[in-house]
């Protein structure tokens, strides 16, 4: 009896601990996000640049990495020559697509920031009081979602992405759900 | 203080005081639905905002939750299927008081079952050293022999030193 009691100490002193350890690799900004693992909101929108609607669904049967911004971010202008390199490096690929989402901004902003800091060629959605980016749960920008062809998001980056995150992220999971 | 003066303090304030009525308030009616809105909009955190709720924060982002809540509450879904509506994009954290399911009980509940543990522990231990104390041995019998043997001890060293 006595040994017992001295075990369970040990193990629940060992748990806390243990809980404590793995709390210190936690970015408690980070918080994980409900929506990995289900099908994406779909959306039909104006687009930024005043040509046709932009459509999720017509992305249907490709990756899609689809990027939150504003021109009001500043983060988004660090994140935007990695998009720009990525959108060149994935030209190619036939099962890979790009869009951007850009919300709670004003037309012009939006096009200023493209001209100032050059267009990265996809296709932009205008988004000016972020009903896309509540109903596909970002809390602020730049948030960056990974969708499956079936329309499953499959990852979602919260903070600018860095150079190699297609590589090192995004990659990996691509090729392990054909 | 000259009259003047006085005069001139009384004219500043009664025009201060005067001007800060009432006078053009109109008494607004509230919709009736806005209730709803506020109560689902108090429930619910504002998520860019360590404690605030979507109601009273000023950010943007709450702000145009405020007004999804509004589209929502005007299209007559339930209160329930649109807080689950941000539950569903957001996670617990969008609870201002969080739900007692899932794994979240275990955070509820588990401080009463390790206060509980260890009320069972504590009380299994006293009874022990209440029960390892010997029947019929009082402490004050070994007081008087420690003393016995530490006045004995004592003697024997003060005759060494002598």
């Amino acid at each position: 009896m006595k040994n017992l009691w001295k075990v369970i100490l040990l193990v629940s002193v060992m748990t806390i601990l243990a809980l404590f350890a793995l709390g210190l690799e936690n970015d408690p900004r980070n918080i994980p996000s409900p929506l990995v693992g289900r099908p994406a909101s779909p959306f039909s929108v104006p687009a930024l640049d005043d040509g046709p609607p932009v459509t999720l669904e017509s992305y249907r049967g490709r990756w899609l990495l689809v990027n939150f911004w504003g021109s009001w971010c500043i983060s988004c202008r660090s994140e935007h020559r990695y998009l720009m390199k990525l959108a060149r490096m994935t030209a190619d690929r036939r099962d890979f697509a790009m869009i951007g989402v850009d919300f709670k901004d004003t037309r012009d902003g939006g096009k200023e920031f493209l001209a100032s800091l050059g267009d990265p060629g996809y296709r932009q959605a205008f988004d000016p009081d972020q009903k896309i980016a509540i109903d596909w749960g970002v809390y602020g920008a730049p948030e960056t979602y990974l969708v499956d062809p079936e329309g499953i998001i499959r990852h979602k980056q919260v903070g600018p992405l860095y150079e190699g995150w297609f590589e090192k992220i995004a990659l990996p999971i691509m090729e392990k759900k054909p | 203080m000259s009259i003047h003066r006085l005069f001139l303090i009384w004219a500043i304030v009664s025009c201060v005081s005067f001007g800060s009525m009432p006078l053009g308030a109109v008494e607004t009616l509230e919709e009736p639905t806005e209730a709803t809105v506020r109560d689902i909009a108090k429930s619910l955190r504002c998520a860019v905002c360590q404690n605030q709720s979507v109601y009273e924060s000023n950010s943007d982002l709450a702000k145009d939750m405020l007004s999804v809540i509004r589209t929502k509450v005007a299209a007559g879904e339930q209160e329930g299927a649109i807080r689950d509506y941000f539950f569903q994009r957001y996670g617990d954290y969008i609870y201002l008081e969080p739900t007692t399911q899932g794994g979240n009980g275990l955070l509820w509940w588990g401080p009463f079952l390790a206060l509980l543990l260890g009320g069972i522990a504590l009380f299994s231990a006293l009874k022990k050293w209440r029960r390892e104390t010997p029947v019929g041995k009082s402490p004050s019998m070994d007081t008087d022999t420690d003393t016995k043997t530490f006045q004995n001890r004592l003697k024997n060293e003060m005759e060494q030193i002598d």
